[in-house]
């Protein structure tokens, strides 16, 4: 159902990255890989720096060392808006609508590089998808519901039909019901689709159930990954994020 | 009543400035401090090419395009220069400050410190629902209704606008769908400089005489009009401009008329404590 919304993906890789803010690095010896039609996860305690690491990725945050690829092309420190027009799709866990534009306006900046006539059908088949939207369409962003918001920052970056969706926490917040449909059926139709998807899920047992491939970030530091049925095989895991233990984990606020 | 008059058309000059104002502000990220030098050099302008023969009308183009130059100039060699230095946001500001006051005394060096006035006059006058008003004044206000449609179709309907308000909304999720936010930013420059340069303009065709430092005191009209109406909202410009003219305006009838940018003051801070955002204004993220 996801269907028409995302392209066939592209590989979004990371070789020895390092990130940071004011030439200082947050994230560093970063490898990580992810692949059309699956969707890679990346895990850890707050203030591991997932958030950083995806902005460098997009071109929000500088990357310091390493290099970003998507497909053959790349994008290391490559502006954010030449990253979303080469197909790239970001979701940022905060700040992810523009609260003064109405539901109508936001999409329509989200189609900002198409062509002004297909601007309209795309709306629509956006519309499609998250039909909640639909009746309200002139609110203003800012006056959305949690769950509405969500659905208006997805529906924004499927307005280009990227083929590589980059997304930063996007059930937080979300009731468990809504966050179970948006991650099993939405982002995991995506990847079912062909679309290459990189999701940060700050709950571990929900981003291993529609994970092909998982990374637990540590400190800046890719210290763990695997396939889910790895990691819930791993003690260190399952010890940190699974069970009631406190190795790696930190409480959400 | 004549005291309502002039109010009027002191909001009309007012909301034409500070709606350029309020969107330099909201999309640019810059308190441009300079902004009321940058409208009498407009103003000088408009009155040399008058000077020359030139209807002032016609003439009115040349400090448009000034006010839009200026402005895009500044942005470029002055306060992008500095922002990329991740200073912190007050020290544009008090760069803006610095430059206002160049532009003021430089234009004062330039043109010599005497008063002028545009040879022609204020033309006939008309009664207009119970108001005595000029030719000039029916004009001036003409410009406003135009100005205010204008920017209210542009940020509303256009694909520009809308990126500017995107922009001035949340910045990097603007440039995370594709929005070239730094071209939107030059080209807000452009846009408000010539409403700058506009306002500069009409504001000395209605005062009748100026010199180089008339404008030096009207930034405190325009933060007051803006502050009052919200940052970054042209329809809170507009009903700031409105409030902060009629007041400056009636109250120096019955007061001193040298207190009138302390009353403008005065309705500031009234609101503030009441609505800091602005009438019109919100909370914003960036
Ligand atoms: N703009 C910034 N400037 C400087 N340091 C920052 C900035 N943003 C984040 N940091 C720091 O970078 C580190 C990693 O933050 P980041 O937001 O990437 O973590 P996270 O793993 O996404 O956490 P969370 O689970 O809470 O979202 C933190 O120590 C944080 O304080
Ligand atoms: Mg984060």
């Amino acid at each position: 159902m996801s269907v028409e919304l995302s392209k066939k993906g592209l590989i979004l890789s990371a070789t020895g990255l390092a990130a940071g803010y004011d030439g200082r690095a947050i994230v560093s010896g970063i490898n990580i890989e992810a692949t059309p039609g699956k969707v890679v996860s990346i895990v850890g305690p707050n203030g591991s720096g997932k958030s950083t690491l995806l902005k460098s990725l997009v071109g929000v945050v500088k990357v310091l060392d390493g290099s970003v690829k998507v497909g053959e092309k790349t994008i290391t420190n490559m502006p954010p808006e030449e990253v979303a027009k080469i197909g790239v799709g970001y979701v940022p866990q905060i700040d992810d609508v523009f609260p003064p534009l109405s539901v109508k306006e936001n999409l329509e900046i989200g189609g900002y590089l198409l062509k002004r006539n297909e601007i309209h059908g795309r709306i629509d088949a956006v519309l499609e998808f998250f039909p909640k939207l639909k009746v309200m369409m002139s609110r203003k962003a800012g006056k959305l519901s949690g769950g509405e918001r969500k659905m208006l920052a997805m529906g924004r970056v499927l307005m280009l039909s990227p083929s590589v969706l980059v997304l930063d926490e996007p059930t937080a917040n979300l009731a468990p019901i809504v966050a179970t449909q948006l991650l099993e059926e939405y982002i995991r139709g995506f990847a079912d689709f062909g679309s290459t998807v990189l999701l940060v899920e700050q709950r571990a047992k929900a981003a291993l159930r529609i994970s092909d491939h998982t990374y637990v970030l540590g400190g800046g530091r890719v210290v763990l990954e695997g396939a889910p049925g790895d990691l819930q095989n791993n003690p260190i895991f399952v010890e940190s994020f699974l069970g009631g233990g406190a190795a790696l984990r930190a409480p959400k606020e | 009543m004549s005291s309502f008059g002039f109010g009027l058309i002191s909001a009309a000059v007012l909301a034409i400035a500070t709606v350029g104002f309020t969107m330099q502000f909201a999309v640019t990220n810059v308190l441009n401090l300079a902004y009321g030098s940058i409208m009498i050099n407009s103003a000088f302008v408009t009155y040399y090419v008058n000077e020359h023969g030139v209807n002032a009308w016609v003439a009115l183009i040349g400090g448009v395009l000034t006010g839009a130059i200026a402005s895009w100039v500044l942005n470029r060699f002055v306060y992008t220069p500095f922002q990329k230095r991740n200073l912190a946001p007050i020290t544009v500001v008090i760069v803006s400050l610095g430059i206002d006051l160049m532009g003021t005394f430089g234009l004062q060096a330039i043109v010599g410190g005497g008063y002028v006035s545009f040879s022609q006059n204020q033309g006939r006058e008309f009664h207009f629902a119970g108001l005595l008003l000029s030719s000039l004044q029916l004009i001036v206000i003409g410009i406003c209704a135009v100005v205010l449609v204008g920017v209210h179709g542009l940020l509303k309907y256009t694909r520009l606008g809308k990126a500017m308000r995107a922009t001035s909304a949340n910045k990097n999720l603007a440039r995370n769908s594709g929005v070239k936010t730094q071209f939107i930013i030059s080209t807000t420059w452009l846009i408000s400089g010539a409403l700058c340069g506009l306002a500069g303009t009409v504001f000395a065709m209605n005062a009748g005489v100026f010199e180089a430092t008339s404008a030096q005191l009207y930034i405190v009209l325009l933060l007051a009009a803006m502050f009052l109406g919200g940052p970054g909202e042209p329809y809170g410009a507009m009903f700031g401009a409105l409030i902060i003219g009629l007041s400056t305006e009636i109250s120096a009838a019955y007061i001193n008329p040298d207190y009138k940018d302390v009353i403008a003051f005065i309705a500031l801070i009234v609101m503030l404590m009441f609505r800091p955002f602005g009438i019109f204004g919100s909370e914003k993220t960036n």
